[in-house]
């Protein structure tokens, strides 16, 4: 159990990813809101024996409990000012979107009153709604009623956050990636502050720079009167992150300084959630971002330039599978995200084609065999469609999962698709140009080019090498008078390093550096 | 031949070769000429180089399995509707992890792990064994869909000989291109369309 105030100083491990972003945050003096940590230790010991490992920890709960009502000079389960808390799952490995979170815990009818009396009825109301439904989804049992008692309900919450490592989606997620078994997740409790609380609030997540192409600038969403979990839940509208910029000028600028300096003291891009509440800022997570290969290199540099990072660590920020990656020929993020998105579905399978659409079947086989790049569209598909989907270049539906009949069919012929893109979508793309994106999962309109980098005329990847020249054992060139070097396998590298080689000349000399350095350990893997 | 069995492989297929069409009936090209020589003659068929249904063989069709439905038990074609939905997600299920490793979001199989693929195929036997006495209990109604069971069958057996592509090419009769007929003539059956049953979660 450890509180999060700054002097923790513990391992990732030990605090998940989430403990540990808050823990240095608040390290930083920026604004969070106060929260104690459950640790992955104790996460592991509720796996094997759930009972014992929670008595074990419960005085020290209600003692940190005491701290944060101390901390925020509201009392948890009564008025008149009541706390709540958010209780959060917070795993070592990334596993975003897997886990469980409980916001709003620690409400009751007393509690809902005294919220009424300090902000309105409506914010009441909402409020409890929320935790309502949040708590019975994920504590499970619709038809228990939620206890009245908040610490039974704090109990019960932290019990399903750590229940929720070995949930099905978990347990598939991280067989998927690979990923240990063993790590099980940490608790955060943390003081609520609320997005929803009147029309000077709102909750957002964003990124410091875009992930997608790497401009640096914030990419993210913004939702006026939301908590967090309807940022994320897809289900809601979501402003664009400069939205805010316009509604709350002095908070935007707040937010976007906190990004700069949470930027330099993890020397990466930051992904970043926070609420406001009456136009008070208030950070709730950091950490690095996932991104685009294109993203991964343009970051390297812009951090190098900055200073954040040395030649050798912006080695280690773009890896070999980028750049063969950014090789190969593709939809650009910035000519994707230019063209109007018509449509969005789940891919069902990979690769980008342009053509026009048709929703009759005759049709899209008469055109294609006059020479047209056909898109087939069809609200759903039967067994006489399939001739018609062999001759389009790709297939939208409008009804279906990722293991429908036309994912199915549409993998067996290697055909791009997007499904379940949702009702209308066939007679709203009828005689388009589009683009079907199925890594994606997009529609998108008029036909988009595919475009590769350029070891030679990327600038990107020119200065790339030039700093890989300056630091590895292997330089490689693109031309020029020496041995050639071609196969870009670790092999083949480790063979021209053994024979001593310190110049070779080759088609992808970026990769043959970047794989140098691996192999001579000078960067990480 | 049949007029109906005809017309409705024909449907299915949306445009067969003669010689494709005698296969997937289980009867050698001689057996459906004259059939389809006469439904080509009445304009039900259109000849060019495949056959396809005309939008009167199409009417044609719907009339001969409304005929064909009209003394079944509703009650027991529902019933075996309702018990091919659960089969029908597990079969789909097996066909994706055959073609994605991590599923639906996953990566493409590269087959290069025989252990892997033999573990997935390996569900196709209780796949199987679920979905025959439900085409039995269909059948009992419309005795046409006993050929469903033979073509699954053969189709299983090629699979398991080690012609995997017979698990789910589209365009021969592979265990899924049956699968997906015999689903459409059990949603036509009960009385729905593919895109009322599609809307209401299944048939997807």
């Amino acid at each position: 159990m450890v509180l999060l105030n700054g002097d923790a100083d513990l391992p990732r491990e030990l605090l998940g990813n989430k403990g540990h972003g808050v823990d240095v945050m608040r390290r930083h003096n920026l604004p969070v809101p106060p929260a104690f940590c459950i640790t992955t230790e104790v996460g592991l010991r509720y796996l094997a024996d759930p009972k014992a490992a929670v008595d074990a920890i419960w005085d020290d709960v209600l003692d940190r409990m005491s701290w944060l009502e101390a901390e925020t000079s509201h009392t948890f389960g009564r008025g008149p000012r009541p706390l709540l808390v958010s209780v959060r799952s917070g795993a070592t490995l990334s596993m975003p979107g897997m886990m469980d979170t409980i916001l709003n815990l620690g409400m009751n009818d007393a509690v809902e009153k005294a919220l009424a009396a300090h902000g309105s009825a409506a914010f009441a109301r909402d409020t409890r709604r929320r935790f309502t439904s949040m708590y019975q989804r994920i504590v499970g049992g619709e038809s228990n009623p939620v206890p009245t008692d908040a610490h039974a309900q704090l109990r019960a919450g932290i019990e399903a956050v750590f229940a929720s490592w070995n949930s099905p989606r978990a347990v598939a997620y991280r067989a998927h990636y690979g990923l240990d078994d063993r790590g099980g997740t940490a608790v955060v409790v943390q003081a609520m502050v609320f997005g929803n609380h009147n029309p000077n609030s709102g909750a957002g997540a964003f990124f410091s720079r875009n992930p997608i192409t790497g401009a640096n600038e914030p990419f993210g969403e913004w939702l006026p009167g939301g908590q967090g979990d309807d940022v994320v839940s897809g289900l809601v509208d979501v402003e664009p992150i400069t939205a805010l910029r316009d509604e709350q000028p002095a908070v935007y600028d707040e937010l976007m300084d906190s990004a700069r300096r949470l930027e330099r003291l993890g020397c990466d891009m930051q992904e970043i959630e926070f609420t406001v509440e009456d136009g008070k800022l208030w950070l709730l997570q950091t950490r690095a971002a996932e991104r685009s290969a294109q993203a991964a290199v343009r970051l390297a540099l812009q951090l190098r330039h900055e200073g954040l990072i040395d030649d050798a660590e912006t080695m280690r920020r773009v890896t070999p599978a980028h750049v063969e990656t950014l090789l190969r020929p593709a939809l650009q993020p910035e000519t994707r995200l230019t063209a109007p998105l018509l449509a969005k579905g789940l891919p069902a399978c990979p690769g980008v084609v342009s053509g026009k659409a048709y929703t009759d079947v005759d049709a899209a086989l008469d055109a294609a065999d006059q020479g047209e790049q056909v898109i087939l569209v069809r609200d759903h598909t039967k067994p006489e469609d399939v001739l018609g989907m062999l001759a389009a270049q790709g297939i939208v539906t409008e009804v279906g999962g990722a293991a429908s009949h036309a994912a199915v069919v549409s993998r067996e012929l290697g055909r791009v698709a997007v499904v379940g893109c949702g009702q209308g979508v066939a007679a709203s793309l009828a005689g388009k140009q589009i683009t079907v994106d199925g890594y994606e999962g997009e529609v998108r309109d008029g036909n988009l080019p595919l475009s590769a980098w350029s070891e030679t005329d990327t600038p990107e990847l020119r200065e790339l090498a030039d700093v890989a020249r300056r630091i590895s054992p292997l330089r490689a060139h693109a031309t020029g008078d020496h041995p050639r070097l071609d196969d870009t396998s670790e092999a083949a590298v480790r063979a021209a390093m053994d024979a001593g080689y310190a110049d070779v000349a080759s088609a992808t000399p970026l990769i043959i550096m970047l794989t140098a350095l691996r192999l001579a350990g000078q960067v990480g893997p | 031949m049949t007029e109906l069995a005809v017309l409705q492989a024909v449907r299915l297929k949306g445009r067969v070769t003669p010689a494709d069409l005698a296969t997937t009936l289980g009867e050698d090209l001689d057996g459906i000429t004259a059939t389809v020589e006469q439904l080509t003659e009445s304009g039900l068929l259109i000849e060019g180089t495949t056959l396809r249904i005309s939008p009167s063989g199409r009417a044609r069709l719907e009339t001969l399995l409304a005929e064909e439905r009209k003394d079944v038990d509703s009650a027991a074609i529902a019933a075996a509707y309702h018990d091919f939905r659960a089969v029908n997600t597990d079969f789909k299920s097996l066909v994706t992890d055959w073609q994605l490793k991590g599923g639906p979001k996953g990566k493409p199989n590269a087959h290069d792990n025989a252990e892997y693929d033999a573990a997935v195929l390996a569900r196709l036997d209780d796949v199987h064994s679920r979905v025959v006495p439900i085409i039995g209990a269909a059948a009992t109604q419309l005795p046409r869909l006993n050929a469903y069971s033979s073509k699954l069958l053969v189709a299983l057996g090629k699979v398991k000989n080690g012609e995997t592509a017979w698990l789910a090419r589209p365009l021969i009769d592979s265990y899924h291109t049956v699968w997906f007929e015999l689903h459409e003539e059990l949603i036509s059956a009960v009385g729905l369309t593919r895109e009322e049953a599609a809307r209401s979660g299944d048939a997807q």
